[in-house]
């Protein structure tokens, strides 16, 4: 009887986020899939939700599939961009994330509060508007250039279509995410294990390489899942920094399609299969997690 | 002239083919037959949707007044401390304009935006209250009237129409201007920088082809509109039939776009009014109402004069204007009427440009007007439309749904840079 009331107390407790993730997750997952399979309204040339499965038409998804993979693919490629500018931005980040991270976590001492408070400084402010001040900081005449200048350097065209500029404002704006994610990780690293391989004569380097790094394994992994995902999904990035069609991304090509009349339920399908995709990495991260839970017990 | 129920088809005809299958197999018949078929069957016909005819300057139409959605009866009085809702595209009003008829009128004004004419579409359907919508693009129209989100106008109300040029009277998208009147007009030409780059496309024999220049790679850019997108590259080709149903000019307008990708790494936006002026983008498409606004934009010390934009002096270019209309959700219907009537008068017309820098097409509108009012340079003359521009400019109007697909398709892959 106690253990029932102890269960439906837990229960209760779950209740309001079950109900949020069902009104603010699995409805709206439905709506989406309900347009992807849906149909078109002629005279609109809108999207018409269909709710009864057993009414879905695979049209939207034939098409997608053609676009990606057919005689006539145009999306094979922006995907494969896609792929690689978020590949080198995460990179980038953890190349420039661990060391901060490791620094803050093992290195900072007194100052550990004023580092973190750094760190998150950079949620205050939207995404966007930090995007948007890089476009003041880039433009021909903007700071960037007039630094560069100083150092007799000619201006840099940086808005005008350029890859770096698009990979370098996926790093700046999803690097935050990833350092925050080490350094809890690293803060958990027990001090003692480093001391014990430093006194079992490990330098420096040894001892981090056998140490610490195979321990920050599932931040590293849990840091790039949670700016990986994001990232893959990111259209305004390249809108405001560079905005040639050279540089879109998949989250272009999906914005340009629910924003074009007769094409919603493309991009509906679109949306969907890189939820699928992006399914990937996180049930290896759920899988990885429970393998460390069970090695650590 | 054409009766205006011409190519109207009955209500809910079913479609033959569905928008791809008629893509693959327009483009499979091509290739088998080794010249690519006109789709103009379609554009015969003049039906867009099945049921909504494509009003043409060939092929004008009267839209029908239905029942149950007439206009509003002469000599009603006005709402009395009514608040009107105006929905409306952002940035595409002078707030002081509307605060002025709010006073005059002792009522209250809110103004919702929308920022493409799909969203604005999509709000309405699904059952969001206007009392008038603000820069409806003539290529809805039919969508607006055919499915009664718009009511016809009681003339009586608009007394100021006759400020209006009198091609808007009897506009041939809206016979006897039943449901419309004209808001703001524009043309889309080229906009350059004139310190920056050489050449001018006044003395170019080519000037659609001006942005196709390597020596300006990354310092080029096009407007983000499937519809002017793919109109540059079919006048590249020396294309103004602006609503081809015609594959393979379609085809030869994207392929021209993509080697524009190529040679230049163009910049795909509507950022005309702002980047030219500041010199990050050299050569623009551009819209002359965006452009006429360019001295607000002029980064400290550079002169306006550096901006030029360009149209074709014949008036041989794109043309358009956007209309305002009353929703049938109004609730303050004679109050919409006047705030119509308050958009057609010529001193709150010339506040109105003061603010967004688009035209409107009244006869008190006129260059030397525009330029002693300082409202536009005199070096962006160019950006003025006049009332020739509509006999023998070209317009980029309603398609037909499957020639729309083709359109779209083509510039989906424009865009993303394939």
């Amino acid at each position: 009887m106690r253990r029932q009331k102890k269960n439906a107390f837990w229960i209760a407790l779950a209740a309001p986020g079950i109900i949020w993730l069902i009104v603010l997750f699995i409805v709206p997952f439905y709506a989406v899939l309900a347009i992807a399979m849906g149909k078109l309204d002629q005279l609109f040339e809108s999207p018409v939700a269909v709710w009864n499965p057993f009414a879905w038409s695979s049209e939207n998804l034939i098409d997608v599939w053609r676009d990606l993979f057919g005689s006539a693919a145009f999306a094979g490629p922006i995907l494969l961009r896609t792929v690689v500018y978020v590949a080198i931005a995460s990179l980038l980040s953890l190349a420039i994330g661990y060391p901060a991270a490791y620094f803050v976590a093992r290195f900072a001492g007194r100052r550990k509060g004023l580092f973190l408070v750094l760190m998150v400084a950079p949620f205050w402010i939207s995404y966007m508007m930090r995007m948007l001040a890089w476009v003041d900081l880039l433009q021909t005449d903007g700071y960037a250039n007039k630094a560069l200048s100083w150092f007799g350097i000619s201006a840099v065209n940086w808005l005008g279509g350029k890859p770096v500029t698009v990979i370098l404002g996926l790093v700046y704006g999803y690097i935050p995410y990833l350092i925050l994610v080490l350094y809890a990780g690293l803060d958990r690293i027990d001090p003692a294990l480093i001391e014990a391989g430093r006194d079992l004569g490990l330098g420096r380097v040894r001892t981090f390489m056998r140490i610490t790094l195979p321990l920050s394994r599932q931040p590293i992994l849990t840091g790039l899942l949670i700016t990986v995902l994001p990232m893959l999904g990111d259209y305004y990035t390249n809108n405001l920094l560079s905005g040639a069609a050279s540089t879109s991304m998949i989250g272009n090509l999906i914005q340009g399609q629910l924003g074009t009349p007769g094409l919603e339920g493309q991009g509906a399908v679109l949306s969907m299969l890189l939820l699928l995709v992006l399914l990937i990495p996180m049930i290896y991260y759920v899988i990885a997690t429970n393998r460390s839970s069970q090695a650590a017990s | 002239m054409a009766h205006p129920r011409e190519g109207w088809q009955g209500h809910g005809a079913p479609r033959k083919l569905t928008r791809r299958s008629f893509l693959g197999r327009s483009a499979g018949a091509a290739l088998a037959l080794g010249s690519l078929p006109l789709l103009d069957a379609c554009a015969s016909a003049l039906a867009g949707t099945g049921s909504v005819p494509l009003p043409r300057p060939d092929n004008p139409v009267k839209w029908p007044v239905f029942t149950g959605n007439e206009a509003i009866k002469t000599g009603m009085p006005r709402e009395e401390g009514a608040t009107l809702q105006v929905y409306n595209w952002v940035a595409y009003v002078n707030q002081d304009v509307v605060n002025s008829f709010a006073k005059k009128y002792k009522c209250k004004v809110e103004v919702t935006t929308f920022n493409t004419m799909d969203e604005a579409l999509s709000k309405l359907r699904s059952g969001l209250q206007f009392d008038v919508l603000m820069g409806a693009t003539v290529d809805v129209l039919g969508q607006l009237i055919e499915s009664k989100l718009v009511q016809p106008l009681n003339h009586s109300y608009v007394p100021n129409i006759t400020q209006a040029w009198s091609d808007f009277t009897n506009p041939f998208y809206d016979q006897g201007w039943q449901y419309t009147v004209p808001y703001t007009i524009y043309t889309t030409g080229i906009s350059w920088r004139k310190d920056l780059v050489h050449e001018n496309p006044y003395t170019m024999s080519n000037p659609w082809a001006m942005p196709w220049q390597p020596k300006y790679k990354g310092r080029v850019a096009i407007l983000d509109d499937y519809r002017e997108g793919i109109s540059l590259g079919l006048m590249k080709n020396g294309i103004f039939n602006l609503n081809t149903t015609d594959y393979r000019q379609i085809n030869a307008a994207r392929q021209a776009l993509q080697d524009l990708t190529s040679l230049v790494n163009v910049r795909i936006d509507n950022n005309d009014y702002t980047e030219v002026p500041t010199g990050d983008t050299w050569i623009h498409h551009a819209w002359s109402g965006d452009m006429a606004a360019a001295a607000s934009y002029m980064p400290k010390g550079v002169n306006v004069d550096v901006v030029g934009y360009w149209f074709p002096a014949d008036g041989r270019g794109p043309v358009a204007n956007d209309t305002n209309v009353v929703l049938r959700s109004a609730t303050n219907p004679v109050l919409a009427h006047e705030y119509l009537n308050y958009f057609l008068d010529l001193p709150n017309v010339i506040e109105n440009i003061s603010f967004n820098g688009y035209m409107q097409p009244l006869t008190g509108v006129t260059p030397q007007v525009l330029v002693k009012e300082q409202i536009l340079p005199p070096s962006l003359l160019s950006t003025i439309v006049l009332p020739s521009y509509f006999r023998r400019g070209v317009a980029e109007l309603q398609l037909p749904v499957d020639v729309d697909a083709l359109w779209q398709q083509a510039w989906l892959v424009v865009s993303n840079g394939i």
